[in-house]
């Protein structure tokens, strides 16, 4: 047996840089997993033990399911038309993922941008009516945040798309390792949007 | 343990750095874009004086500059170049990554965004020293202040902030203490690789947290952090201005953590050498392992716990208000979530270097191996079932106070298994005793009293009058300095050599050691006795019923004191002046005693293949 000892930065095999970067990826969405597990807790926490009344106190304002799921469908969308353009090898649905995640940013941020929720007191100061309230707004800024890094991940697999210069080898692991990203965003969403649904 | 082999000779490209805007950054412009993102940032947050909103507002534009701070200072030092060349399809040549690695740049490249581990570690190792040696002041200041009763020596009005932030600070430090030095300049050439599996992440690790420390520093100029490293909400809620820094630092902190940790665990798992199954992986290398990859999905608990804090305290969200629904206890399960298996990533590596260190300077191979791992495995997974047994006075669901009093006691049978393992390679043994060994024997004792007293804290009954008493400091300071931070002192003296290149000095190694552990045994052996009658922690002034014990406790402190400014000096001046170490003085059989002083960039020159454990002593190999 032998072994290359050639500089090595980024010149490993292209599977052996693949592997080591979608394990890489799946080790952090274990983190990000055990986040939106915390917030989905917090939820339901609250929401039990419903302080006071006040996890919807009376006159308070509650979204309906759809506006949940109506914020998870790009996520979801995206990762199927990922998963699908990686089976086939074709950079042609990067552009399709690209737009839908512009789309589900754009539709969190107006939901965020629009919601009841914020009351204010005689002294004029701006409160959130309760902690279903509170919790909501935190698991859709979490939907945000997925937004803007799949945006910014589908993006670059856009961009590299048209390049001639990427190892197709390489490009075709990131394209899975993209695609590890992709499904798990779309499973928090699909959770998120199940969570705010039971109010 | 290894045979080397190679058939290929070196054919490094030359680094070409000239025009690159690579080249041009460093931590001088990382500070200075950073400084310019955190001002721009709290002048366009700013609150008017007479909006009604000021508090949110105020806390508004804090988080913002402190959090802006950090991306500005990574921006600066070149952190996101990379990510960015690879959005636009130009990914970093081999001639830009070379010059990344810091090849050729001499002392510069500590002070850049480089991605050789090595640098990262040795940056990790000054970056803890000096977080332990201001933690450790805070420390002498306030065993100063209670050294009588009604002592003033701190004011009142700052001496829970000054706790706070001596509790943070070492917290933040311990967690890093061995897996930052030792994780990333040693480990990845025990295992045969030649660097990390994401070198710029690795560098992007240690940056992030290095933007931490001054953003943690603020909050002494905005009045400080005043309810202790725990920050309970609502208190945390409704403190002042200096919390801001206190949520900003934890989610800077949790950020670096989540990337270190997935670093180390993707490194071990998937760059080991060839012939290295998991049965023949060091000690010390499966320690660490087990130790960042509890963190990943800990720390994040206690992220949303400071998100949600921030935004109580901006946007008047009612996560802890319990006028609007929120409850303290959700902080509390949060918090202690992440806080017990906390206590573990600290505790694991430093255990697992002294089984690294003991065969060695025993010369036995290590005693049941497995057993080791178990233990590592049963208190890693048993510590995520623990939480609430910080929780057993808050009134939250007494009925299950029982069911973790039984999980929590639980955990003592594979802290046993590491407590057999270390005395089962001992044993019949006859120790080498050089400075690393008697870190070993000072464990055990340390980690005896630190574990059996746990086991009363764990009792709900002894707990109810313990809770919340200088007995609980005492039994944590037991585990977290007297075992983990012994731990990762005793392998800075046993990787010294190949750190620096030269021999840890041993004369004031061992003057330190003796003053540190004597002082030790002196001011928490005090401390329990005070505790167990009744003295409570974070209490400025204490009744004069514990007199002595608190005078003895600051004697104590003062000796640990002496100890560590002796060891500090031995560090500096054997850094720069001690004796050269030959490459393997201890006739360690792992692969990082195979490669010279400096180590290469790529550490091996050949690629090492394993056939053997490593602990094979006595064996005839």
């Amino acid at each position: 047996m032998s072994s290359d000892t050639q500089f090595h930065i980024h010149h490993d095999a292209p599977e052996v840089v693949g592997r080591r970067e979608r394990l890489g990826v799946r080790l952090l969405i274990v983190a990000d997993g055990a986040f939106v597990a915390s917030m989905i807790f917090s939820y339901f926490y609250l929401r039990g033990l419903n302080a006071n009344g006040a996890w919807v106190p009376k006159g308070g304002h509650t979204l309906s399911a759809s506006t949940g799921w109506m914020a998870a469908l790009p996520f979801v969308v995206a990762a199927i038309v990922h998963k699908i353009g990686t089976r086939n090898r074709s950079n042609a649905t990067a552009g399709i993922v690209l737009l839908a995640m512009l789309v589900g940013a754009y539709i969190q941020w107006h939901q965020l941008a629009t919601m009841p929720f914020i009351a204010k007191d005689d002294g004029g100061r701006h409160f959130f009516e309760g902690a279903y309230a509170s919790n909501w707004v935190v698991l859709g800024g979490a939907n945000l945040f997925h937004y803007f890094v799949g945006t910014f991940i589908a993006l670059g697999l856009f961009i590299r798309g048209f390049r001639a210069k990427v190892d197709p080898t390489l490009e075709h692991w990131r394209q899975l390792t993209a695609s590890s990203w992709f499904t798990w965003i779309a499973i928090s969403g699909v959770l998120c949007a199940i969570t705010t649904g039971i109010i | 343990m290894t045979t080397l082999q190679s058939t290929s000779s070196h054919s490094r490209p030359i680094p070409n750095p000239a025009k690159s805007l690579i080249t041009k950054l460093h931590m001088g412009t990382g500070a200075v874009v950073g400084i310019i993102f955190a001002v721009g940032a709290y002048y366009a947050l700013r609150p008017a004086a007479d909006d009604p909103n000021f508090y949110n507002q105020q806390n508004k534009a804090l988080l913002a500059a402190m959090l802006s701070w950090s991306v500005g200072f990574l921006i600066g030092i070149g952190a996101f170049i990379g990510p960015f060349r690879w959005l636009i399809g130009k990914d970093l040549t081999a001639e830009e990554q070379l010059y990344l690695a810091g090849d050729g740049q001499g002392i510069k490249r500590y002070f850049k965004y480089c991605t050789d581990h090595k640098v990262v570690g040795i940056q990790y190792l000054v970056g803890v020293m000096a977080m332990l040696a201001v933690g450790g002041s805070m420390a002498m200041m306030i065993r100063t202040s209670l050294a009588v009763p009604g002592g003033h020596f701190i004011a009142a009005t700052i001496y829970n902030s000054l706790v706070g932030l001596h509790g943070i600070t070492m917290i933040v430090a311990m967690i890093i203490v061995a897996t930052g030095p030792f994780g990333n300049y040693i480990m990845p050439i025990m295992i045969g690789a030649r660097d990390m599996a994401f070198p710029r992440l690795n560098a992007l690790s240690w940056w992030v947290l290095f933007t931490a420390i001054p953003v943690l520093c603020s909050a002494w100029f905005l009045g400080g952090i005043p309810t202790g490293w725990t920050a309970y909400a609502p208190l945390s809620v409704q403190a002042g201005p200096g919390m801001n820094a206190f949520i900003a630092t934890i989610l800077i902190f949790a950020v670096s953590t989540a990337v270190a940790g997935m670093n180390i665990t993707a490194t071990v798992v998937a760059m080991r050498a060839k012939g290295m199954k998991w049965n023949r992986v060091p000690i010390f290398v499966i320690g660490a392992t087990m130790s960042v990859a509890l963190a990943i999905p800990a720390f994040p608990t206690f992220m949303l716990a400071m998100v949600q804090t921030a935004t109580d305290r901006v946007f008047n969200t009612g996560f802890y208000d319990a006028n609007v629904g929120g409850s303290g206890w959700l902080y509390a399960h949060l918090f202690w979530i992440m806080g017990h298996p906390e206590v573990y990533v600290i505790l694991l590596p430093g255990i697992a270097i002294l089984m690294e260190i003991t065969p060695v300077f025993v010369r036995k191979p290590l005693f049941s191996y497995n057993a080791a791992v178990l233990g590592f495995a049963g208190i890693a997974g048993l510590s995520v079932l623990v939480w609430a047994h910080h929780m057993y006075i808050s009134g939250w669901t007494p009925t299950l106070n029982g069911p973790f009093m039984v999980t929590t006691e639980m955990i003592s049978v594979p802290t046993g298994l590491l407590f057999l393992v270390l005395l089962g390679t001992v044993w019949r043994g006859k120790p080498w005793m050089k400075l690393p060994m008697l870190g070993m024997f000072a464990v055990i004792w340390n980690f005896l009293i630190g574990g059996i007293t746990g086991i009363y804290l764990s009792d709900v009954p002894a707990d109810n009058y313990l809770h919340g008493s200088m007995y609980v400091t005492a039994h944590f300071h037991y585990t977290l300095m007297g075992a983990a931070l012994t731990g990762a002192v005793a392998g800075l003296a046993y990787w010294f050599p190949k750190m620096t290149g030269r021999m840890l000095n041993e004369r004031a190694g061992y003057i330190s050691f003796w003053f540190v552990q004597i002082g030790f045994q002196i001011l928490f052996l005090g401390m329990f006795i005070a505790g167990a009658e009744g003295q409570p922690r974070r209490v400025v002034s204490f009744a004069a019923m514990y007199k002595y014990q608190n005078m003895i406790s600051t004697g104590g402190a003062y000796m640990v004191g002496i100890g560590f400014i002796v060891l500090l000096w031995a560090v500096i001046h054997s850094w720069r002046k001690g004796d050269i170490a030959p490459m393997n003085p201890w006739g360690a059989k792992t692969l990082e005693w195979t490669v010279p002083y400096p180590v290469p960039l790529e550490n091996f020159d050949e690629a090492p293949v394993i056939t053997s454990d490593p602990y094979g002593y006595g064996k005839g190999n």
